[in-house]
C-alpha cells in the first residue's frame, strides 16, 4: 500500500452564527489519500465542500470552528496546533489552497512576484528577492506560464491567466497537498481546459504529492481525480473510485446526483436527466436519522429512527444507507423497468 | 511610465480647462450681484454736500478709475490682462488699498490653518476608521457613532461649540483674532506664542468635522477590503496578518484619497467659515468684508485664488493617486 499523505479522522467543525447557534458543516469526516493520489469532493451548492477544505488545512477563523477530530499530513498530526503555527510552519508550505474565485484572490495593487516574496519571506525571512525571483521565474516557465507575468499587476492578466498564476502561486513551497476549491468553475471551457491540464501536471510530475479537488461538476471529476468522496449535508454519503461513482453510484443521492448530469461517456447518452426533488436541509436543525430521507424515493420508517452509519465495502468503498448493496441495486433495477430503460 | 504621463496629460488638460470656467464665473458672479459700488463709495464720500452736480462728478470719476462705466466684455478684458500682470486693481471696500496687498495680507494665515488641518484631519480620520474596521467591538462601537454625530455638524456648529465650550466657558482659549490685538507681528517668542494659542481653536474645529466623515468611509472600504478574497488567499498561504493589514489599508486608502479630492472644495468652504467665526485674518473673512462692501475686485481676487488653491490640491492628489494605483496606470497604457 501507498503511503498515506493526507489522514483525516472523524473531523468535526462547526459555524457559530450571530445568534449564536452552531452550524455543523462538516460533521465526523474520515478521509485518507495517498501519495500520488487525488480525491474529489462533490455535491449540491451548500452541503459544506468548501467548508471541508478550510476545515482541513487546521486554520480557523471565526465564524468557523474546530470541534474534533484528526488531520494528519504526511505524519505530522496538525490538529492541535497553534493557529500562528499552523500559519507560519503547515499553511502555504505542507497543505496549499486554491480558492474559488481566483479572479479577485491576487491584491490589485501589487505586482505578482511582489507577493509571492511575501509569501516565501513569511516561511522563510531569509530568503533574498534574487532567490526568489530565480525560483518562481523557473516554476513559472516550468509550469508553461512566461515569466513576463511576475512583473505584471493582476489587472493586467486575463482570467485564465490570472487562475493559473495563483495555482502556480500556491505550489511555489511545494506543498505536500493541494486543495483546489472549484479552481476552474468561472472560466470558459478552453481555460478551463487549461488549469485542469495544469493540475495533472502538478501531480504527475511530483510538484505535490496528493490533491483535493472541489466541484459540482462530476464529469469534471471523473476525469481528473482518482477517487470520489459525494458529501451531503456535511456528511459523507460514498466513497468510490471515479468510475464506480461515475457509473455506478450506490448512495441514493450519489445515484441522483449522477442521473441529474450530462456525461458524454458511452452508455450514459440516452439517459434522460433527472433532478432530485426539495433541497437540501437546513444544518441549524439535521433531520433525524438518515439525513436524505425526507427526498429519498427509497426512504421507509427505519431511515429516520437512528443515525446511519458508513458501511464499508471490501474493495474500499463506502457509503451511508440502511440498504445493503443488494437492495439498493434491486430498487434501481426496478426502477429502471418502471420507467421502461 | 507611459501610461502615467498620459494620465498627468489628461488630467493636466482638465485642470486648465476647469481653471478657465471658474475664472470667467469669478469674474462675471459678483458682478451680477444688485447694487451700485462706486454709488456706495460716493454716498460715504459725500456725506453733508449738498451740490448735486460735484456729486455726479465725484461718482463719474470713480466709475471712470474703477472701469464700472464700461460694457461688462471690455471689463473682462481688462480684468484679464490686469490678473495676468499680477494686478487685481484697487479694493473698493479698503480704497486706496489695492486688492494684491490685501490677499497678500491674509492668504497666508488661511494656508497656515487650512492645509494642515485638512490633512490631519484626514490622517487621524483615516487612521481611526481603520481601526475601527479591524478592532471592531466596543472600539467600533464608539468611534462610530461619534463619527457620524461630527461628521453632521455643520462646520460653522462645530466652530461655535468649540468657541463656547473653550473659548469662553473655559477661557483656554482666546476666541478671535490670529494673534494678540495689543501685538505687532514680529519674530519674537511671545508673538509666536500668542499665534499658537490663537490658532488651537479654529485649526481643531477643521480637524474635528474632517475626522468623522474620512473615519466613517474608511471604515466601510476597510471592512469590505478585509473580507476580499486576496485577503482569505493570502492567509492560506501563511502571510502574516500584519502584513495583510498593510494590503488592506492600502487598498482602502485609494477610494479615501479619491473622496479627498472631491471634498477638498468643501472642506475649504467649510473652513472659511470657520475662520470668519473666529474672525481669523484669512481669506475668509476678506471675502466676508468683500461681499458686504459689494467690493467686486477683492471678491473675484479671493474666490480666484481660493478655486486656483482648491483646484492645485485637487491636481496634487490625484497625481498621488495615479502613483499609488497601478490599475490607473494599466488602463491608461492601453
Amino acid at each position: 500500500m501507498e503511503k498515506v499523505i493526507l489522514d483525516v479522522a472523524d473531523l468535526t467543525t462547526k459555524y457559530i452564527t450571530r445568534f449564536g447557534e452552531d452550524i455543523y458543516a462538516v460533521d465526523h469526516v474520515s478521509l485518507r489519500v495517498e501519495d500520488g493520489k487525488s480525491l474529489g469532493i462533490a455535491g449540491e451548492s451548500g452541503c459544506g465542500k468548501s467548508t471541508l477544505a478550510l476545515s482541513l488545512m487546521g486554520y480557523y477563523f471565526p465564524p468557523l470552528h474546530y470541534t474534533g477530530g484528526e488531520i494528519i499530513i504526511d505524519g505530522h498530526n496538525i490538529s492541535g496546533m497553534k493557529p500562528d503555527d499552523v500559519r507560519k510552519s503547515i499553511l502555504g508550505r505542507e497543505i496549499a489552497y486554491i480558492p474559488q474565485a481566483a479572479m479577485n484572490a491576487l491584491n490589485p495593487t501589487q505586482k505578482i512576484i511582489h507577493f509571492i516574496e511575501d509569501v516565501v519571506q513569511a516561511h522563510d525571512p531569509t530568503t533574498s528577492k534574487q532567490e526568489i525571483y530565480t525560483m518562481a521565474k523557473a516554476l513559472f516557465e516550468s509550469l508553461g506560464l512566461p515569466a513576463e507575468v511576475l512583473q505584471k499587476y493582476p489587472v493586467e492578466l486575463s482570467g485564465g491567466m490570472k487562475q493559473r498564476t495563483v495555482i502556480a502561486i500556491s505550489v511555489i513551497l511545494r506543498p505536500q497537498v493541494l486543495i483546489a476549491d472549484e479552481p476552474s468553475s468561472a472560466l470558459d471551457v478552453t481555460s478551463q481546459k487549461m488549469v485542469i491540464k495544469m493540475l495533472r501536471n502538478l501531480m504527475d510530475n511530483g510538484y505535490i504529492k496528493a490533491m483535493i479537488f472541489i466541484t459540482h461538476e462530476l464529469p469534471l471529476l471523473y476525469n481528473v481525480t482518482d477517487d470520489i468522496m459525494v458529501m451531503y449535508a456535511g456528511q459523507i454519503v460514498e466513497r468510490a473510485s471515479s468510475k464506480e461513482a461515475v457509473f455506478d453510484p450506490l448512495h441514493p443521492y450519489s445515484k441522483g446526483l449522477m442521473g441529474s448530469i450530462i456525461v458524454p461517456e458511452e452508455g450514459l447518452r440516452d439517459v434522460k436527466l433527472a433532478a432530485i426533488p426539495g433541497v437540501p436541509p437546513n444544518l441549524k436543525n439535521p433531520p433525524p436519522g438518515c439525513r436524505f430521507a425526507p427526498r429519498c424515493k427509497f426512504a421507509r420508517a427505519a431511515c429516520t429512527a437512528a443515525s446511519v452509519p458508513l458501511r464499508e465495502l471490501e474493495n474500499g468503498r463506502s457509503y451511508r444507507c440502511i440498504l445493503s448493496e443488494e437492495e439498493l441495486r434491486e430498487a434501481y433495477a426496478r426502477e429502471d423497468r418502471q420507467h421502461g430503460r | 511610465m507611459k501610461g502615467y504621463r498620459k494620465y498627468f496629460l489628461n488630467k493636466l488638460l482638465w485642470f486648465l480647462v476647469t481653471l478657465v470656467a471658474a475664472f470667467i464665473l469669478n469674474f462675471i458672479l459678483p458682478r451680477l450681484m444688485p447694487g451700485d459700488p462706486v454709488a456706495a463709495i460716493v454716498s460715504r464720500l459725500a456725506q453733508g454736500m449738498s451740490n448735486t452736480a460735484g456729486i455726479q462728478a465725484i461718482y463719474e470719476q470713480y466709475a471712470e478709475q474703477f472701469g464700472t462705466n464700461r460694457p461688462m466684455y471690455e471689463q473682462f478684458l481688462l480684468y484679464m490682462r490686469n490678473v495676468f500682470q499680477g494686478d487685481f486693481g484697487f479694493s473698493f471696500s479698503q480704497y486706496p488699498r489695492t486688492v494684491a496687498d490685501v490677499i497678500r495680507s491674509s492668504i497666508l494665515w488661511t494656508i497656515g490653518l487650512q492645509f494642515p488641518a485638512i490633512i490631519v484631519g484626514w490622517l487621524i480620520g483615516n487612521s481611526l476608521g481603520a481601526l475601527a474596521a479591524y478592532r471592531r467591538g466596543s472600539f467600533d462601537k464608539v468611534i462610530m457613532p461619534i463619527s457620524i454625530f461630527m461628521s453632521n455638524l455643520p462646520a460653522f456648529g462645530m466652530a461655535v461649540v468649540l468657541l463656547v465650550i473653550f473659548g469662553v466657558s473655559l477661557r483656554w482659549f482666546p476666541t478671535s483674532g490670529g494673534y494678540g490685538f495689543d501685538l505687532i507681528p514680529n519674530f519674537s517668542l511671545k508673538f509666536f506664542w500668542s499665534v499658537f494659542v490663537h490658532y488651537q481653536l479654529p485649526f481643531w474645529s477643521i480637524v474635528l468635522i474632517t475626522i468623522g466623515g474620512q473615519a466613517i468611509g474608511m471604515r466601510s472600504m476597510a471592512i469590505y477590503e478585509l473580507n476580499a478574497d486576496y485577503v482569505k488567499y493570502s492567509r492560506f498561504m501563511g502571510i502574516k496578518d500584519r502584513k495583510i493589514v498593510r494590503y488592506v489599508f492600502r487598498n482602502a486608502m485609494l477610494p479615501q484619497i479619491t473622496g479627498l479630492a472631491l471634498s477638498v472644495g468643501t472642506m475649504v468652504g467649510g473652513a472659511l467659515v470657520a475662520e470668519i467665526i473666529f474672525s481669523y485674518p484669512g481669506l475668509g473673512s476678506t471675502i466676508l468684508t468683500a461681499v458686504l462692501g459689494q467690493d467686486y475686485p477683492l471678491i473675484s481676487a479671493t474666490t480666484l485664488i481660493i478655486t486656483i488653491m482648491v483646484l492645485a490640491a485637487n491636481f496634487a492628489i490625484e497625481m498621488v493617486y495615479g502613483i499609488l494605483d497601478p490599475r490607473i496606470k494599466a488602463a491608461q497604457a492601453d
